[in-house]
């Protein structure tokens, strides 16, 4: 069995591939696949006939109790040699249905194929889970063969309508399922019929597998969506809709009948359920003027018998129910067959333009009424046999003295005479001769067309003696039935019993009711449909639409401060209400250490208050600073002269950084909010601060454990052999977030660089052209690629005729120069960069340290280009920033990585000493090198901001002006 | 072993560096690139398989020993992720090789876009090692930054606001999470995890609460969690392709692997299930719902990013093995299916010009090979089976009926409805995509009307060609996501085991502190 579904999946996959080749005639080919599933079920009758399904089991995903386990009892028997046999025929009428020319053939001719193979797997599948993936993958498929007319809006709708309801139903099982398995400890079907368990939860657990079941077979109020479906190509309707994936809900109420009959609520909601539809059904098929579509109602109305009957959990019910289903595949595939053939022939399945055609198309004509007397139950034909043993089998219960046998009764009686009224409908709308038509006249069609339904319809005729012998193997499922205390057997007559009375009724009724048409017809353009789910539907979906608009268009406001305001107001809300709850406070709080701090403090406070109220970006951008510098004197009062070093450093260029960016912003803060937003967003922004204050005193006070970090500096120094703990974290102890760390400001300088250059920054280097240069500053630059044309800008002399303190000073107009500026920088540059070289050496024992170090050098080169412009930066830094990041972060990276070759954990430093004549005693630790690499990776930031927010934006700035004044003077 | 270890994160590390020093040599940087993150995936898998057989690693870098010096700690579910994540960032970058070399690198500016890359690629792996919670911080901060980057790439003006609201979002959540590490080192004395869940469980529990929230808080903005989620749709659409698969696939798993590490190890004491379970329910149905109303695939599928968070936090806030089994596998299904749409996404936007879906039409006849490779994750997405999707969703029902509460059932009961509603979502948008005629999109009601569309453009019809390497990459996905399936036995195997060590700290303290603590 599973080397058969394998089979069906592997062909279907090369199956478009094949169709290029052969065109139409592919379908010989997947035709093969499941006429050798229906032999093999065959095969298995002996196995089945003697109560010994066989089984096969490949263990998957135990942890979920997801087997691929497979087991052929008599009802999945019975269905499997259904669904392979029609599938097989209603492959070969495909050759003829389609033209050669049908677009998407190779597509549809693989999913078919592997519907028809999921449906096979379906109905054998012993495994709630894998009946569910079965389950689910027959509406994918259908969702696809619905929609094979693709450019048709009607098709698309239509197969959006089967998925969502398919698949809505199929997630309620799926949690059935799931309840149901939970609480046996199994996933086997059988297991669980076998265990039938009680109780609400499973009462619950059914009603949820029920409404899969129902919602797959188009029974009320989930029928609307069948009709619907007929947009798709007849075989689909044909297979899916008659034989296959319709009668999947009705196989797993069958399945689960023989356990679970007796769930409080299933036999009332079943069989009301059950009878409505096939009234329902009946009656709109009665309308219809399209045969196709009054076929589709009239499947709707027999799902809803076959609901009736399989629902009702009696022996003699539960045989007449598969006898049904049995009957029902094959007349009704036969019918949807013949609707395709008049469309193909006539071009029109409309029955008020059909007129004559039986006369023209005795044969199509004799087919299609053995299948529809089948359908009405006439004597003598399967339909019949079926529907007798229904009848009986009511009948047997409503004398019984049961109410819900007497509404089974009656239900079915006028359903069938509505079925009566219908079959008769169709084969006078196909084929009658009617007044005031044209005589219609079809082409002539190959035989081989006619055969499969041919063979369908006949099967059915021929099956009926045979129904007794039948019958006997059926009995493998009824008898998992309670004995009734009387056995029915599946018999072509049984003489004139009560049940032959109330068919022969429904035959005299459905036959008046078809007479009476046109009285029907007004009757129901009268009577308002009872239940539009199609309108519900639809309306739902709307609904759903206008719901997840609202709430979209609520929370997605696309404005950053409404969603800053709500994860704030989250924080204020959730850490609040703890702290709330909590009891834990310290007992006393000691505010400060020193005045000092409380001094600093303070401003901090105002600096940041006063923020609030900054009208100029440049105020706040200092007093954010003001912020930043207090934060150093807090970390110099805490006695972390380094710390305090670095920051004052950072500030600084952070400051820089914010000027040279602030040049192209507009001076002033955008327009202010009303005042009840402003309001809104100092209150959460104070509650935020307050909130930290708090957690801060209850966290701290809370503590009872030393901090590691009253180790480290033992650990500095016995192990890192530094002085200063600081650098020693930083470089050795937590050197993995130092490298961290340096990723980031390579990352932040890269995008900064992107953000201004936008296409690539290797190629702007600023620099004076050679000849022009002076002294031996230049002398090393090597050709320059952005060279400076001799058009100065105005007011600036000929360089030759001056000499300047900075290199490039020449290229700045005088009224942006300052003499004194030049004077300085020119002065500390050395010294700085001096400076920065020894602390980058000194930080491991002394305050200092490559981060430090960096930031130094880095002020040195902004210094060089405030004073002297983009020019002198060149000059200055005649190097690529993103190189200088890349040697960097390789000389750190490398450093850590290194160790990894000599057999120790990364990052592990090693410490030398020596002493050397002249230069004296002489420690080196392999974390310099790593400091080296923090130094080159912090210089290479400050350049990259000071290139590209400086320099950059200077060029551009030019640029504009430069082309805004040649503008003006055209 | 320890070596493989910590060449997870240098490597890609080195290969960033090396990759700025080679600015000029696109073909060099794309070299390192593939190589670094190929080895990564190798060793990623060597790593798996040893802490499978051998249990999880700890490793103390430089040799300091913890709590002091900084530990990594790869345990089968970090392991599990590594290789994920490797697999899903390499086949983005060969995706963005080929966008790169057809575009004439418009989008993808390489002498930045590659070291940047790595960049991220660091971050990611090292939040997957991370045993130290600051050094978790400092992984957050690599990836975001570089993320940074990667979204404005370009510079285009929808870019810079998108990315402006990324950014800021993200400091923000940042400057939580520093802060809640402030307050637990100030409550504590340590950032080493294994030695905080020690200590932590000494503190009173409500000191406890108040620290367990704001951590999560943190977590939760990155995660895209419930109401902390407004930012990822208007972020996360806007950068090229290749950049938002990764993004959508990885980032805020990153967030949601944090959140399992807090959840087990940090606090184990499950003193916010309730929360989760509430906050979960909430992410998938809001989250859902907003990709209902949308109209652009890539803000759609954003959406259905957001309301997926909530499957993983389901499968958290059951608090159960099985339940962390089911979440774990869930993380690898979503990662590994939400890129691939967004690759998929990528190839329909490179071919049909556009990502609005009223404007495209028609493709099933002009690109069937990418018809197909949109929908197989999208029914994977949808929790179709027998895809990873629904296998993910129904580990996580049995967990939740396994659990029984209510509150599981409620969750069981969303999980199913939300599971409709992303497939409605993504099938209407499929359908109008791929089946509708080209013709009909000019005169197409439109039913999404959410954002008025500036101008009319005309409808696209497709022109260009779409390199074989962008499409290979797709494919390549597609087929990872079906493995998922294939072998999902093993992988369900990985997922139990991991969950079982992964709940509750004993295993996690006795690894980093074999000797015990104190």
């Amino acid at each position: 069995m599973i080397v058969l579904l394998g089979a069906f999946a592997l062909v279907s996959l090369v199956i478009p591939a094949l169709t290029r080749r052969v065109g139409v005639r592919v379908f010989f080919i997947t035709a093969i696949i499941p006429a050798a599933a229906f032999i093999y079920t065959l095969l298995q009758t002996p196995a089945v006939l003697a109560d010994t399904p066989p089984t096969e089991t490949i263990p998957w995903i135990s942890q979920l109790h997801l087997d691929l386990s497979f087991r052929v009892d008599t009802l999945s028997w019975l269905l499997a040699l259904v669904v392979t046999g029609v599938g097989t025929l209603v492959m070969l009428y495909c050759i003829k249905y389609f033209a050669a020319s049908e677009e998407g053939l190779g597509r549809f001719a693989a999913v078919f194929l592997a519907f028809t193979g999921t449906m096979y797997g379906l109905v054998i599948a012993d495994n709630v889970y894998l009946l569910f993936i079965l389950w689910e993958a027959t509406t994918v498929f259908s969702f696809l063969l619905i929609g094979h007319n693709t450019g048709r809006l009607a098709s698309r709708i239509a197969a959006m309508q089967a998925l969502i309801v398919t698949t809505a139903g199929g997630l309620v099982m799926l949690v059935g399922l799931v309840m149901l398995a939970e609480r046996t400890g199994t996933a086997s079907l059988a297991r669980l019929v076998d265990l039938a368990p009680e109780g609400t939860a499973v009462t619950i657990a059914i009603m949820l597998i029920l409404v899969g079941a129902l919602s797959k077979s188009a029974i009320v109020p989930f029928q609307f969506w069948l009709p619907s479906a007929m947009a798709a190509p007849t075989p689909v309707s044909a297979y899916l809709h008659a034989a296959a994936m319709v009668q999947a809900g009705i196989y797993l109420i069958a399945r689960l009948a023989p356990g679970f009959a007796e769930t409080p609520g299933w036999q009332p909601l079943l069989l009301g359920l059950g009878v409505f539809t096939m009234l329902v059904g009946g009656w709109r098929a009665l309308t219809q003027v399209d045969l196709k579509l009054l076929l589709a109602y009239g499947t709707v109305s027999q799902l809803g018998f076959l609901l009736t009957v399989v629902s009702f959990g009696s022996r003699t019910a539960a045989l007449a129910g598969v006898a049904l289903l049995l009957a029902h595949a094959l007349f009704k595939a036969a019918l949807f067959m013949v609707v395709g053939l008049i469309d193909h022939r006539v071009g029109t399945r409309d029955l008020t333009k059909l007129s004559g055609l039986g006369r023209e198309a005795p044969f199509l004509a004799t087919v299609a009424i053995i299948a529809a007397v089948s359908m009405a139950g006439i004597p003598f034909t399967a339909g019949f046999v079926a529907k007798e043993a229904v009848l009986a089998s009511f009948l047997e219960s409503a004398s019984a003295g049961s109410a819900l046998g007497w509404i089974a009764v009656i239900g079915v009686a006028v359903g069938s005479t509505l079925t009566v009224a219908y079959s008769a409908r169709f084969l006078w709308g196909a084929f009658a001769r009617k007044d005031g038509v044209e005589t219609v006249r079809p082409l002539h069609e190959n035989v081989w067309f006619l055969s499969s339904p041919a063979i369908l319809a006949l099967t059915g005729l021929v099956l009926a003696p045979l129904f007794g012998t039948i019958g006997t193997v059926l009995e493998g499922y009824s008898q998992q039935f309670a004995s009734e205390g009387y056995e029915y057997s599946l018999k072509l007559w049984h003489g004139f019993d009560a049940a032959f009375f109330v068919s022969a009724a429904t035959l005299l009724g459905g036959l008046a009711l078809f007479w009476a048409r046109t009285q029907v017809f007004s009757l129901q353009s009268r009577v308002p449909s009872l239940v539009d789910s199609n309108k519900l539907y639809r309306s739902g979906l709307r609904t759903l639409d206008r719901i997840a608009l609202r709430v979209t268009a609520t929370t997605q406001r696309g404005s950053l401060p409404f969603y800053l305001t709500v994860i704030l107001l989250v924080m204020v809300g959730s850490v609040g209400s703890t702290l709330a709850l909590n009891r834990t406070w310290p007992d006393s709080i000691r505010l400060f250490d020193s005045p000092g701090q409380l001094a600093v403090g303070t401003v901090m406070i105002v600096a940041a208050l006063a923020l609030l109220g900054a009208q100029k970006r440049f105020q706040a951008a200092v007093l954010v600073g003001v912020v930043g510098y207090g934060m150093a004197a807090l970390f110099a009062f805490h006695g972390a002269p380094d710390i305090a070093l670095t920051q004052v450093l950072v500030e600084t260029v952070t400051l820089i950084a914010f000027v040279l960016v602030l040049r192209r912003l507009p001076a002033r803060l955008g327009k202010a909010h009303g005042s009840s937003r402003r309001v809104l967003r100092a209150a959460v922004g104070l509650s935020v601060g307050l909130l930290m204050g708090i957690v801060a005193i209850v966290a701290l006070g809370a503590r009872s454990a030393d901090p590691i970090s009253v180790s480290l500096p033992e650990l500095a120094y016995e192990i890192g052999h530094g002085r200063n703990v600081v650098n020693v974290v930083l470089v050795d102890i937590r050197g993995w977030d130092t490298l961290g760390e340096l990723s980031v400001i390579v990352a932040a300088a890269t995008g900064v660089a992107s953000l201004v250059f936008l296409r690539s920054r290797t190629d702007n280097l600023p620099r004076v052209s050679e000849t022009r240069a002076r002294g031996t500053i230049r002398a090393r630059l090597k050709p320059s690629r952005e060279i400076v044309s001799s058009e100065y800008l105005p007011g600036v002399q000929d360089p030759s005729t001056r000499t300047a303190w900075l290199l490039a000073g020449r290229k700045l107009a005088p009224e942006n120069r300052s003499i004194l500026l030049e004077v300085v920088i020119r002065l500390l540059f050395h010294p700085l960069i001096v400076l920065s070289i020894y602390l980058l050496f000194a930080g491991h024992n002394l305050p200092g340290g490559g981060f430090a170090a960096g930031l130094v050098a880095g002020l040195a080169l902004a210094g060089r280009y405030l004073a002297g412009g983009r020019y002198e930066l060149g000059a200055a830094a005649p190097f690529d920033a993103g190189r200088i990041l890349g040697v960097g972060l390789v000389l750190a990276a490398g450093t850590a990585t290194v160790p990894l070759f000599l057999g120790a954990d990364a990052l592990t430093s090693t410490f030398f000493e020596t002493t050397i004549p002249v230069l004296g005693h002489l420690e080196f630790s392999t974390s310099t090198i790593f400091d080296i690499g923090v130094y080159l990776v912090v210089i290479g930031m400050v350049l990259d901001v000071l290139r590209s927010l400086g320099a950059e934006i200077d060029r551009q700035r030019e640029e504009s002006s430069e082309s805004l004044e040649s503008g003006s003077t055209i | 072993m320890s070596a493989l270890t910590t060449l997870v994160v240098l490597l890609p590390l080195l290969g960033a560096a090396a990759a700025l020093t080679q600015a000029n040599r696109p073909r060099v940087q794309t070299l390192i690139a593939v190589s670094v993150l190929s080895a990564v995936l190798l060793i990623g898998a060597a790593l798996l398989v040893a802490v499978n057989t051998n249990g999880a690693i700890a490793v103390e870098v430089g040799g300091w020993p913890a709590p002091y010096g900084i530990v990594l700690v790869v345990d089968r579910l970090s392991a599990l992720m590594i290789v994920v994540s490797a697999a899903v960032l390499l086949a983005v970058l060969v995706f963005s090789v080929g966008q790169g070399l057809a575009d004439g690198d418009r989008e993808t500016p390489v002498s930045i876009y590659y070291p940047t890359y790595l960049i991220l690629a660091t971050g990611v792996f090292n939040a997957f090692v991370a045993g130290d919670l600051f050094n978790l911080y400092v992984s957050f901060e690599i990836l975001l930054v570089a993320s940074y980057v990667l979204i404005t790439v370009g510079g285009t003006k929808p870019r810079i606001r998108a990315g402006t609201v990324y950014i800021v979002v993200s400091l923000v959540s940042s400057a939580i999470f520093l802060a809640a590490i402030a307050m637990i080192y100030g409550a504590t004395g340590t950032v080493n995890i294994a030695q905080l869940t020690v200590r932590l469980a000494e503190l009173p529990a409500d000191i406890q609460l108040i620290l367990h929230v704001m951590l999560l808080i943190g977590f939760g903005i990155k995660a895209a969690v419930f109401p902390l989620s407004f930012w990822l749709p208007d972020s996360y659409p806007m950068a090229p392709a290749p950049v938002t698969a990764v993004f959508a696939g990885l980032l805020t798993k990153v967030g949601v692997y944090a959140i399992i590490r807090t959840e087990m190890i940090i606090f184990p004491d499950g003193q916010l299930n309730t929360v989760l379970l509430i906050v979960a329910a909430l992410t998938m149905v809001i989250g859902i719902l907003g990709a209902v109303a949308q109209s652009d695939i890539k803000r759609l599928l954003s959406f259905t990013l957001i309301s997926h968070i909530g499957y993983m936090l389901f499968g958290i806030g059951i608090d159960t093995a099985a339940g962390l089994a089911a979440a774990t596998f869930y993380i690898v299904h979503h990662i590994t299916v939400q890129t691939t749409l967004f690759l998929a996404t990528g190839l329909v936007e490179r071919q049909g010009g556009t990502t609005g879906i009223n404007k495209l039409g028609g493709m099933l006849k002009t690109s069937p090979l990418i018809a197909v490779l949109f929908f197989i994750p999208l029914l994977n997405l949808g929790g179709i089976p027998p895809f990873s999707g629904f296998l993910g969703k129904l580990a996580l029902f049995e967990a939740g009926a396994n659990n029984g509460s209510v509150l599981a059932w409620v969750l069981i009961g969303c999980g199913a409805a939300v599971s409709l509603l992303t497939l409605y979502a993504l099938a209407r948008a499929w359908s109008m995509i791929f089946w509708r005629d080209a013709e009909e999109v000019a005169d197409y009601e439109n039913p999404l009307a959410m954002r008025a569309e500036t101008g009319s453009s005309p409808v696209v019809e497709s022109v260009r060609t779409t390199p074989r390497i962008m499409v290979g990459a797709t494919v390549a996905m597609v087929t990872v996501s079906i493995a998922l399936t294939v072998f999902a036995t093993p992988l369900f195997d990985l997922s139990a085991n991991a969950g079982e060590n992964i709940n509750g700290p004993a295993y996690y303290v006795n690894t980093v502190f074999p000797g015990g603590l104190e």
